[in-house]
């Protein structure tokens, strides 16, 4: 199983301390939501858990197994939705996805596309004729969904991931991260959204103390 | 090399090159640079010829300030457009380095092609040993690209980034440099030929691409 631990971990930025210290854990099967006011560090936290962000005092370890991971291996395990993750905008959709899951070594044909586009509500037409740019933001939204469900990873990071979305994405989004977690996925979803809140199993409020 | 790294360098070269196709500006930059620094030159001696040293030196000056306008923007380029981000996530730093680094040798490698007639002919020059100087301009644009992509990742890591690129490439670009432009200059004409520099170039070049792919790790991963 899947484990995030955060031992006393604080994070600063330019001397300025933006999160911690914080003790406390993650795990596979259960869907995590960090919650906190604006600017809490909430989208920090999901940055830290997946090794983006070194914190700057402290630890956050995490394991497989029992086993730690890091680098490459942890990497690969990870999938993410966050705002500041940007698609291509030269690249058409589909030419996104095929590149960054070609990357992870994942190669969809066209009927697995199909199946990928319709969970996430995306058209087919307008995955493979538009530039990734030409997407709405709500559109851009989804296609960062599919590339999460594609990336068939262990780990979810998600920052608002029902931002910009309609009521059908955002009961999309609930419908996957509930899925992911129930085949053992380790899922956080950093949100002040009731919707999203009320998906989560555990609670990691930030209050900046 | 095993055939997921190979995969994942062919498909970080793919996607330079399509976004390069389709987004111009870089290329042709980097080529008007090239264009315009040979056509003043050429203008100002007034059909005159430079000496070989002077000739390779201009030569090797426009083939190094051109990558610092266009080949070796790939990571800066990502970090402006907000994409470092997902090919962080999802690109392991191997195919991500050589990927990166063969777009911009196949980037110098062609600004190299367009230039060096344009050279022959606007600047008068005649290549005695045409086989020394493409082999010169080969190993000298590899070592660009390989010190270019390395210092091009450190400068995008780094807080303050305004110069930095610049001030670090060129002492790392020196030992490559140096060599290029006397043998160019003995190609042209300019005295006897040193081939042990030749070799020297090389083993340079091998040097930069390992210390580049055992640094890049930490640069990729910052755990």
């Amino acid at each position: 199983m899947i484990e995030i631990k955060f031992a006393a971990v604080s994070q600063c930025f330019h001397g300025r301390k933006i999160l911690g210290p914080l003790d406390c854990g993650l795990c596979g099967g259960r869907i995590t939501a960090v919650t906190g006011r604006n600017g809490i560090g909430k989208s920090t936290f999901l940055k830290l858990a997946g090794h983006f962000l070194m914190p700057s005092s402290g630890k956050v370890t995490v394991t497989s197994d029992g086993m730690e991971m890091r680098g490459e291996v942890l990497r690969r395990r990870i999938a993410m939705v966050m705002p500041e993750l940007r698609f291509y905008d030269r690249l058409t959709a589909r030419e996104n996805l095929d590149f960054l899951l070609g990357l992870r070594g994942r190669r969809l044909d066209d009927e697995e596309y199909g199946a990928l586009l319709d969970q996430v509500g995306l058209s087919p037409k307008a995955v493979s004729r538009s530039y990734a740019g030409e997407f709405s933001t709500g559109m851009g939204q989804r296609l960062k969904m599919a590339a999460l469900l594609a990336a068939e990873a262990e780990i979810w990071l998600l920052d608002e991931p029902g931002a910009n979305l309609d009521a059908d994405g955002q009961a999309m989004v609930a419908r996957e991260a509930r899925a992911a977690a129930e085949r053992g996925v380790l899922v956080a979803i950093a949100t002040n959204a009731p919707g999203e809140e009320a998906l989560a199993d555990e609670f990691i409020p930030l209050d900046g103390h | 090399m095993n055939s997921s790294l190979w995969t994942g360098i062919k498909l970080v070269l793919c996607k330079e090159l399509t976004m390069g196709l389709r987004f111009k500006a870089a290329w042709a930059s980097m080529f008007m640079f090239a264009l315009t620094t040979l056509a003043c030159v050429s203008l100002a001696m007034q059909g005159g010829q430079l000496e070989p040293k002077m000739a390779a030196a201009l030569l090797w000056m426009i083939i190094f300030f051109a990558s610092m306008v266009g080949a070796d923007r790939g990571f800066a380029d990502e970090d402006a457009a907000g994409t470092l981000m997902v090919l962080k996530l999802y690109g392991s730093a191997q195919p991500v380095l050589f990927g990166k680094m063969l777009y911009s040798f196949f980037l110098l490698a062609m600004l190299v092609l367009f230039i060096a007639p344009l050279f022959f002919v606007l600047m008068g020059a005649e290549a005695v040993f045409p086989g020394v100087f493409v082999l010169t301009l080969l190993l000298g644009v590899a070592g660009i690209a390989a010190a270019g992509t390395l210092l091009a990742a450190l400068a995008v890591g780094a807080r303050v980034k305004n110069g930095l690129f610049a001030v670090l490439m060129l002492p790392v670009i020196l030992p490559v440099f140096l060599p290029a432009i006397f043998l160019t200059a003995e190609a042209l004409g300019g005295g006897s030929l040193s081939l042990n520099y030749l070799g020297g170039m090389a083993l340079y070049d091998g040097l930069l691409a390992v210390g580049a792919s055992v640094l890049f790790d930490y640069l990729w991963y910052e755990d």
